[in-house]
Order: C-alpha cells, then sequence, then structure tokens
C-alpha cells in the first residue's frame, strides 16, 4: 500500500479502487457479526467459497463477509448484490441452492425469503422487508456494504473524505461549528451536546489533550457500539480523527470491552491499514495534523463505562468515578483536557461534515437531531439492530419494525436505557423517543437498549434484577450507591420471596431519593430508575406481592406453585422423566400429581408438557388443590373371556391398582360380600348370571360402589338399562385401556371413544 | 595348626607351586598389613557408615536443589511471557491492566509470581495490582479450568428464560457459578450481557456460542469438550 500524502492520492486511490469494481457484478455479501456467528455464518461463507470454486465462478462473482446487518433473529443473513436479493436463515446445505439458482439462472430461492407473517407474501428485496423498511439506516446502512478488514471498501463509498474535506477545505473552527450547529448530541446516555463539549476541551489549559472512544457498552441488552466498531471500524475512526483535529488533540484511545474479541480484532486492524495510508500517524494526508490512536481494552466492570472512571482505568487503575465539580473535558486523562464521546456519537461526524449541519438538522426532533441506533431485544419477533429518526414513537418501533410480541402475547413494558433507565408501559407507546422524552416519563435513552418483556414479566422481578445488577457493579467508593443498592436490593428480594411488609414500596422511594440527590456519579444517581418508574406504573403488582403474598405474572419463585391439571394430564410420564427431585409421581396409566414438599420450582414441568396438552399450570396467591384422590380400594374385574381378563388385570396391576378377578356372576357376588371394592368392572355376558342383575345385586348391597360396564355386544337396550342400574360407564369392546383408567380415575367421562386398533393388550 | 588348616595349606601348595614357608611367610605378610592399615578398629567401619549416610543425605539435598531449580525455571520462562507482555506496551505503568490481561488470557488466572515480576517491572505497588485484580472481572486469582463456561445474565437474555437455563448448566456440570471442577476441566461464570441479546439465552464456552440449547444439548456441549 503506498501512503497517501495529499488529497488528491486519496481522490486517485478511490479511483483506482472503482475502477477495478464492477459495480454490475454480482457480490454475494454475507453477515459475519457475531450474532450470525453464533448461526455459523462462517460455515456459510466457507460453503459459498468452494461452491464458487467448484463452478469456476472466480472472477465473476465477488463475496463479502460484512459486519452485523441488524436482523440478527433471522441470521446468517446473505444478501446478492446488485438486486438486493435477501436470504434469511441460510444454513450450508441451501448455498448450491443460491449458487445455481440465484446467481446463475437469476432466479429467487423463495423458500429462503422473508415471509410477511400477515400477507403470507414472500419479500425478495431487503428494502422491502418491513424490518428494514420502516427504519432510517444512515449510520448502520453502510455495514452491509463493508468487509471491515478491508479499508478499500470503506474508500470505496467515499470514506475519509469527510477528514479530507475537514483538513483541506474546512479547518478546525468550521468542523466545530457545523458539529455544534448540527447539535450532535452524545449517544451513550446522557445526550451531552457533543460540539460543546469538544470546544470546552479545547479552550482548556493543558497539553496534550486526549479524545476517547467509548465502547465499554455494558449496558445489559444493547449491542450497537459494538456492531458499529465491529462492521465498520473505519467511520468510527474517521469521526476520531476529525474530532480530534477540531480540538487540537494528538493521541486518542479507543476503550473497548475486552468481552468483544471481533470488535477489539477488526479495530485493530482497521488502524494498523490507516496507518499504512498515512490517514493516521504523522502528517495525516501530508496535512501537518499528527494523530494516533491507542486501544485499551476493559477488563469488565459496568461503571467504567462513566466517563471519568473510564479514564482512571486508561491511567491504568481502578475505574472508580470521581466527583465531576471539574468536567473531564477540562480535566480528564492524567488531568489533561479529555473528550469522551460513544462510539455511535463519533460514528455521526463524517456524515455531518459531509452533508452538513442543515442536513442533519433537518433529521429528527426539536431538541434531539439525527438518528438513533437500538437494540430492540426481548420478547420482540424481529430483534435485532433497529436505526430510526429520533423521534420515532415506540409503537413504530416495537410493532411496525420489531414485528409485535410473538406467540399472541400482550406487550406489558419496554425498559430502556439499561440499568439506568426505566420500564415505560403500554400507555405511554405513542411517545416520540428522544433525549428528553424519555426522561420526563422517568427512563432515559441511554446507550439505546431496549428490551421488550411481554405479560409473563414480573415487575418487582425486573426491578429486582436491575439492582442485583447494579449491587454488583457498584464500584463502592460512595455510600449512598454501595449501601443504598443493597437495601434496595434486600427489601426487593423479600418482597419477590413473599417477605414484603407495608411500608416497603415508601421505603424503596425514599432510599431512591437519597440516591438521586448523593451519589457521585451519574450511574449512582440513575440507580434507582428501574424501582422507581416500575413503582410508578405497576404499584398494584408491589402491592399484590406484599399483601396478597401473590404474583400476578407468576414469575416469583417463592410465590408460585406448580400443579398439573387432572383432566388435562395425559399420563404421558414426559414431565414425571424431566423432573430432577422426582416430585412427580403418577404411573403410566395415572394421572401426574406434584408433591409440593419435593418440588424445588425450576418450571421443567412447565416447558417439556406437550403444548397440546398443557397440563402443566402456575398458580400464585391461590390454594392448590388437593390431588385426585388415588382409588386406594381394590378393583373387582369380571370377565368370563380368559385372556381379554388376564391381559386387562396385568394392565391394571401395571398401572397401581390392586385388582381381583373372577370370570362367574354368582363368584362376583360372593366375593363382593366378603371384600371391599371401590371398582366393578362387569362384563355383561357371564356364565352364572348375567351382568346386569350383578350390577343390580352389588349396588343394592353397596350403594357407593362405581360400576363400569364392559361389552362386545353393546345396544342401546343393555346401556340404558346399566345406567338405570347404577353403571357410571359403559364402554365397548374393544376399547382403549386408557381411557378405562380414565373412567375409574374419576377424571372424565368415557365419550363413546372406541378405537380398535389401540388394545393391543 | 588345625587340620582344616593344613588342608588349606596342602591346597594353596598344589595350586601355586610354593613351598609351605613361602606361604605362611606371605600370609603373616597380608596379616601385617591388615593390622597396620587398622582395619581391625571398630571406628573405622562407623565411620565408613557415617559416610555413607552423608553421602545419601547430601543426594537427597541435591535432588531437592535440582527440583527446586525446575521449578525456578518454570517460573522464569513464566516471566519469559510476562516480561514480553510487558515490552509489548514499553513498560508502561498505565498499561498495567492491559498487561494483566495477556497474563490472564495466556493462563487463564493470575499466577502469584507473575504478578509480583509486574509490580517490580512496572514499579507499582502490590497493594494497587491486588486492587486492580480483584476488581474487575475478567481476572482470576485462582485457577481456572481448561474450558470458560459463560452463561449470559444480560437483560435481553434474563427476559428470555437465562436463569433456567443457568439451572440446567449448573445441573450438568455440577458446578456453581464461579466454580471450578474438580479435574479443572470446566469453570462457569455469569456475564451480564455478551452483546449477542438477539439469539438469548445463549451459553458461550471458549468463545463458542450456543444459542437457546435444551438440556440434551447442554450434556452434548458439556461432554464434546475434554
Amino acid at each position: 500500500m503506498a501512503r497517501l500524502s495529499s488529497s488528491a492520492d486519496l481522490k486517485k486511490l478511490r479511483q483506482e479502487i472503482l475502477s477495478q469494481r464492477d459495480p454490475d457484478r454480482p457480490c454475494v455479501t454475507i453477515c459475519s457479526g457475531t450474532g450470525c456467528q453464533c448461526h455459523r455464518s462462517e460455515e456459510v461463507v466457507d460453503a459459498f467459497v468452494h461452491q464458487i470454486e467448484n463452478l469456476g465462478l472466480q472472477g465473476r462473482v465477488d463475496l463479502r463477509c460484512t459486519g452485523c446487518h441488524g436482523f440478527c433473529e433471522r441470521g446468517p443473513i446473505v444478501v446478492i448484490f446488485p438486486q438486493q436479493i435477501c436470504y434469511l436463515g441460510v444454513d450450508t446445505k441451501d448455498v448450491s441452492e443460491i449458487v445455481s439458482q440465484t446467481l446463475i439462472e437469476n432466479k429467487l430461492v423463495k423458500r429462503l425469503l422473508y415471509k410477511d407473517v400477515e400477507t403470507g407474501q414472500h419479500v425478495a428485496y431487503e428494502n422491502e422487508i418491513p424490518f428494514y423498511k420502516n427504519q432510517k439506516r444512515i449510520v448502520f446502512g453502510s455495514n452491509q456494504l463493508i468487509d471491515p478488514k478491508r479499508i478499500d471498501d470503506y474508500i470505496a463509498l467515499g470514506g475519509y473524505f469527510a477528514l479530507d474535506k475537514a483538513l483541506f477545505e474546512m479547518g478546525r473552527d468550521k468542523v466545530l461549528q457545523v458539529v455544534k450547529d448540527a447539535n450532535l448530541r452524545g449517544r451513550g446516555g446522557g445526550g451531552f451536546p457533543a460540539g460543546i463539549k469538544w470546544e470546552t476541551t479545547r479552550n482548556a489549559p493543558g497539553e496534550p489533550k486526549y479524545v476517547i472512544v467509548n465502547a465499554d457498552e455494558g449496558d445489559p441488552g444493547a449491542y450497537m457500539d459494538r456492531s458499529l466498531l465491529e462492521g465498520n471500524p473505519h467511520s468510527v475512526l474517521e469521526g476520531l480523527i476529525i474530532g480530534a483535529y477540531a480540538i487540537g488533540s494528538h493521541e486518542g484511545f479507543i476503550y473497548v470491552r475486552q468481552e468483544y474479541p471481533l470488535a477489539v480484532q477488526n479495530i485493530t486492524i482497521a488502524l494498523e491499514q490507516a496507518r499504512e495510508y498515512g490517514l493516521l500517524g504523522a502528517n495525516i494526508l501530508g496535512s501537518g495534523f499528527d494523530f494516533d490512536v491507542q486501544i485499551h481494552r476493559g477488563a469488565g466492570a459496568f461503571v467504567s463505562g462513566e466517563s471519568s472512571a473510564l479514564m482512571t482505568a486508561i491511567e491504568g487503575r481502578v475505574a472508580e468515578p470521581r466527583p465531576k465539580y471539574i468536567r473531564t473535558a477540562v480535566s480528564g486523562i492524567e488531568g489533561k483536557p479529555s473528550t469522551l464521546n460513544n462510539v455511535e456519537t463519533w460514528a455521526n461526524v463524517p456524515l455531518i461534515i459531509n452533508n452538513g449541519a442543515d442536513w442533519y438538522r433537518s433529521i429528527g426532533t426539536e431538541g434531539s437531531k439525527g438518528t438513533k441506533i437500538f437494540s430492540l431485544v426481548g420478547k420482540v419477533n424481529n430483534t435485532g439492530l433497529v436505526e430510526v429518526p429520533m423521534g420515532t414513537t415506540l409503537r413504530e418501533i416495537i410493532f411496525d419494525i420489531g414485528g409485535g410480541i410473538p406467540n399472541g402475547k400482550k406487550f406489558k413494558v419496554v425498559q430502556t436505557g439499561g440499568p439506568s433507565g426505566g420500564c415505560i408501559p403500554e400507555s405511554l407507546l405513542d411517545m416520540p423517543v428522544d433525549f428528553d422524552k424519555l426522561t420526563t416519563v422517568g427512563s432515559m435513552m441511554g446507550s439505546g437498549g431496549m428490551v421488550v418483556m411481554d405479560e409473563d414479566t414480573c415487575m418487582v422481578d425486573v426491578a429486582r434484577y436491575f439492582t442485583d445488577f447494579l449491587t454488583q457493579e457498584s464500584c463502592g467508593k460512595c455510600v449512598p450507591c454501595r449501601e443504598g443498592l443493597r437495601q434496595m436490593l434486600n427489601i426487593l428480594k423479600n418482597i419477590c420471596d413473599g417477605r414484603g411488609k407495608e411500608g416497603d414500596i415508601e421505603l424503596l422511594e425514599e432510599i431512591s431519593e437519597v440516591m438521586k440527590d448523593a451519589s457521585l456519579c451519574a450511574l449512582g444517581a440513575t440507580a434507582p430508575n428501574p424501582v422507581l418508574s416500575t413503582i410508578k406504573y405497576f404499584r398494584d403488582e408491589y402491592e399484590a406481592h406484599i399483601q396478597k403474598k401473590r404474583c400476578p405474572a407468576k414469575v416469583c419463585r417463592e410465590l408460585i406453585t406448580y400443579y398439573i391439571l387432572p383432566e388435562r394430564c395425559q399420563a404421558c410420564l414426559i414431565c414425571a422423566r424431566n423432573c430432577p427431585t422426582g416430585a412427580i409421581t403418577g404411573g403410566k396409566h395415572l394421572i401426574h400429581v406434584i408433591d409440593q414438599e419435593k418440588c424445588t420450582k425450576c418450571g421443567i414441568c412447565f416447558e417439556v408438557c406437550p403444548s397440546r396438552f398443557n397440563a402443566v399450570v402456575k398458580l400464585s396467591g391461590e390454594p392448590v388443590p388437593p390431588p385426585v384422590p388415588k382409588i386406594t380400594k381394590p378393583i373387582l374385574l369380571v370377565e368370563d373371556e380368559v385372556i381379554f381378563r388376564e391381559s386387562l388385570r396385568d394392565w391394571l396391576t401395571e398401572g397401581g391398582y390392586q385388582v381381583t378377578t373372577t370370570g362367574d356372576g354368582e363368584e362376583a357376588l360372593k366375593v363382593i360380600r366378603g371384600q371391599e371394592f371401590d371398582t366393578i368392572i362387569l362384563d355383561l355376558k357371564l356364565p352364572g348370571k348375567d351382568g346386569i342383575e350383578v350390577l343390580k345385586e352389588a349396588k343394592s348391597q353397596k350403594p357407593s360402589l362405581k360400576a363400569i360396564i364392559i361389552t362386545a355386544y353393546p345396544s342401546p337396550e343393555t346401556a340404558t338399562e346399566a345406567m338405570k342400574a347404577g353403571a357410571i360407564d359403559y364402554l365397548i369392546k374393544p376399547f382403549n385401556p386408557e381411557m378405562l383408567e380414565r373412567v375409574i380415575a374419576g377424571v372424565t367421562e368415557a365419550k363413546a371413544e372406541v378405537t380398535p386398533e389401540t388394545n393391543e393388550r | 595348626m588345625s587340620e582344616e588348616q593344613i588342608q588349606i595349606l596342602s591346597r594353596l601348595q598344589q595350586n601355586s607351586n610354593l613351598s609351605k614357608s613361602d606361604i605362611l611367610l606371605r600370609g603373616l605378610e597380608i596379616l601385617g598389613e591388615y593390622y597396620s592399615l587398622g582395619l581391625d578398629q571398630p571406628p573405622l567401619s562407623l565411620e565408613l557408615r557415617n559416610l555413607e549416610a552423608e553421602a545419601m543425605h547430601h543426594a537427597e539435598a541435591l535432588r531437592q536443589i535440582r527440583k527446586k531449580e525446575d521449578a525456578i525455571k518454570q517460573v522464569i520462562q513464566e516471566l519469559g511471557s510476562v516480561d514480553k507482555a510487558i515490552d509489548k506496551y514499553q513498560g508502561s505503568k498505565s498499561a498495567l491492566i492491559q498487561i494483566l490481561l495477556d497474563i490472564q488470557a495466556q493462563n487463564h488466572w493470575l499466577p502469584k509470581p507473575a504478578l509480583m515480576w509486574v509490580s517490580e517491572r512496572l514499579g507499582v505497588p502490590w497493594s494497587q495490582i491486588y486492587h486492580i485484580a480483584t476488581f474487575y472481572k475478567a481476572f482470576s486469582l485462582t485457577p481456572r479450568g481448561r474450558h470458560i463456561v459463560q452463561v449470559c445474565l444480560g437483560t435481553a437474555c434474563q427476559v428470555r428464560g437465562a436463569p433456567r437455563l443457568l439451572d440446567r448448566v449448573m445441573d450438568v456440570l455440577k458446578i456453581k457459578p464461579g466454580e471450578t471442577d474438580h479435574e479443572q476441566r470446566f469453570t462457569l461464570t455469569t456475564v451480564n450481557c455478551l452483546g449477542c441479546c438477539a439469539l438469548g439465552p445463549v451459553v458461550v464456552v471458549d468463545g463458542n456460542y450456543y444459542t437457546r440449547p435444551s438440556l440434551k444439548e447442554i450434556k452434548q456441549i458439556a461432554a464434546s469438550y475434554e
């Protein structure tokens, strides 16, 4: 690679790259972001390489491994350019078909296309899929056009031209002015105007000045920074260089979590390639401006996302925040002026420089300009990364783009802003999303995580979860955060465990107020948000837990019990086999019962019970019905046909019943006189005495006796007679023995369910 | 002379062709040498036994020294890789966390000699290194298993049933989060978001992602790592 030493060199390089590329040549792009890698996209790439070689298509088809496309739910994603045919959930098996059909014959492989849930129509092109169609992907859209490991791909799209423009056309002051005019606000959560921060650092006394990329994306549920850094590292880097130029900084840092190995790898490669081209290092593009960047991997601490904590981590110390009477923009790393912005903020900078402040201001709302990338996750159909203009309503994001809630469940809340944010209920779904609106409803933008929760989510449990997370992650430097969280967690745990008491809610609110006022950093001050917002919108759920010891969503382990509905149970043994504690009793033909003493409430029975049965249910705040009384008294089986009698006896004995048999009517009556029976199973045609007569006599002796008639010669007359004589059921041979069992257990009435082939015994 | 001595004498005469007096003289000579050397004195044999015991003692000491030498060699070798990590960052104090991350990545934990060496070379107090090693989640001060199993408990995974997944993984591996099994095969940890929220709940083993595994699949996954 030749080093670029002037603006003209860059333009020449781009011309060269473009001249080698044919925009009409088919190009297969395969998403290789972390999401798709989990779906084994690497194997799909290998399969394509193989197939293209096998068919001798090298040079006629391009292959590109890109970063995240955003539609992670349906990965691995393959998009074929120039038509932009989008195949979802591609497997290695599908590759040969895609190559032969689409690449060679120009036909669609229908089964891999997006299928509209409502209309059932297939959608071939990416920009027509509702998930993409309703977005405005100015920052994130380039991901799928770029192989993050090749700087040429970025330059081909006009990359580093914003830097060129800044250096040679605009100059420092103009760049700063444009960013200020555009009103670019920090995407990391606070929403502080980036331009003002830059200006503060620039004007602050002290050298050197530092610029930093905050890629310590610690918010659980947010991963857009990761995907940007993985998929389009140069856009972040270009923004950083432009910022450094405007501020007058010569040294930058990228602070990225070590939990993101691919991001670390791709940004490392990006830095090397930029240095080789002379876009980074001394005398960038021959402009005389020097700037270089170091990567600092974060070792795993939520608090290190806070600006002053992050800077102490870069100094090689423990990431603890400090009081910010003086902002980090004035006194940051080693006490020097330092500007810290989030990955997404930096990635917006080249766009603003290229298109101007007016263009940027035309997108978004009054106070919040541009777009925002949200990670739409949780209980939503189309999970993934979504970029929309500021001011888009939650309903549009969750339902139009996200496709609503899966499995026909009801939407309950959306949690935004990570552990510092809050839960927004359904009544506020039509609220436009921007920095200020979210704050007014008790949540915040945060880094852009949007966790959708359905009706099966317990709000107290959610508050407990976030408080637990924050308790673990609190750095412990200031008392309000460290002790406040611990006490809140104790109270919440008690409420979830059914030990909540009157006054707990008020106490939670009181602690929250103190934490808000007295915590050292923003993370501490916003830590009570999950608790406060859930109390604000779901106070009734807290009250149900405390007063009625009931968890309305049936989540809190101590407040629920698992129960098998006897009328639904098919005695299939699946739950009994999976139960880790052996708490489920019941035989092969016996309704299953959970022994509540042994049950650890792991919920595995609930999961494994086949959905067509749905026999296992959760109860909360109501007593568990007593188990169906088991047959304790023995059964008398009166049947003259020996083979049938014996096999039926064996079958019943195996099912746990105590069975006495006889083949004679007179004999049967004798046995009944001498012994207690609960149930009698009677054949109609018997030697000695007719079945009906036996029934009548037996009933007169023991009216409580349950009698079931079995016969091979059914007739309406005998049936009526038997029922009149007090039989509880009338089964026609051959019958399904399981039906007999259910009749015995008194669970159901036989509905003349005659299935000849099942009576194999 | 006794009967026996006469027999020996005659046998010697036959074998050596020497006269009886020559043989007797030679015998007296040898006897004289024996006494002059003091070989009949008991203290000498005692001394020999003492010498032998001493030699054995030294041999044992030598073995100990060799063992220590091996141990030291190993530590030096380990410190060599620590040195490499330190040199990668030009021995800069601010790179302390980066150096520790490299050591952690190499060994799966932070051995004490390595930390002491870092402390000495960077001139950072031991207490500060300990502070860092216990503050950040990535570091471990105890040896970990050959395979690291991470269960994500981030919000998105939580909503989709991560706690139940964790229960299953605990059942299969028979260890709790933070623990290592006796064979040092697996270490189980929980993490708060791995950034693949769309696929939750996930289990990651040595960087390989497994999405929404069933109990059966977890068993298969566990069996596939030695």
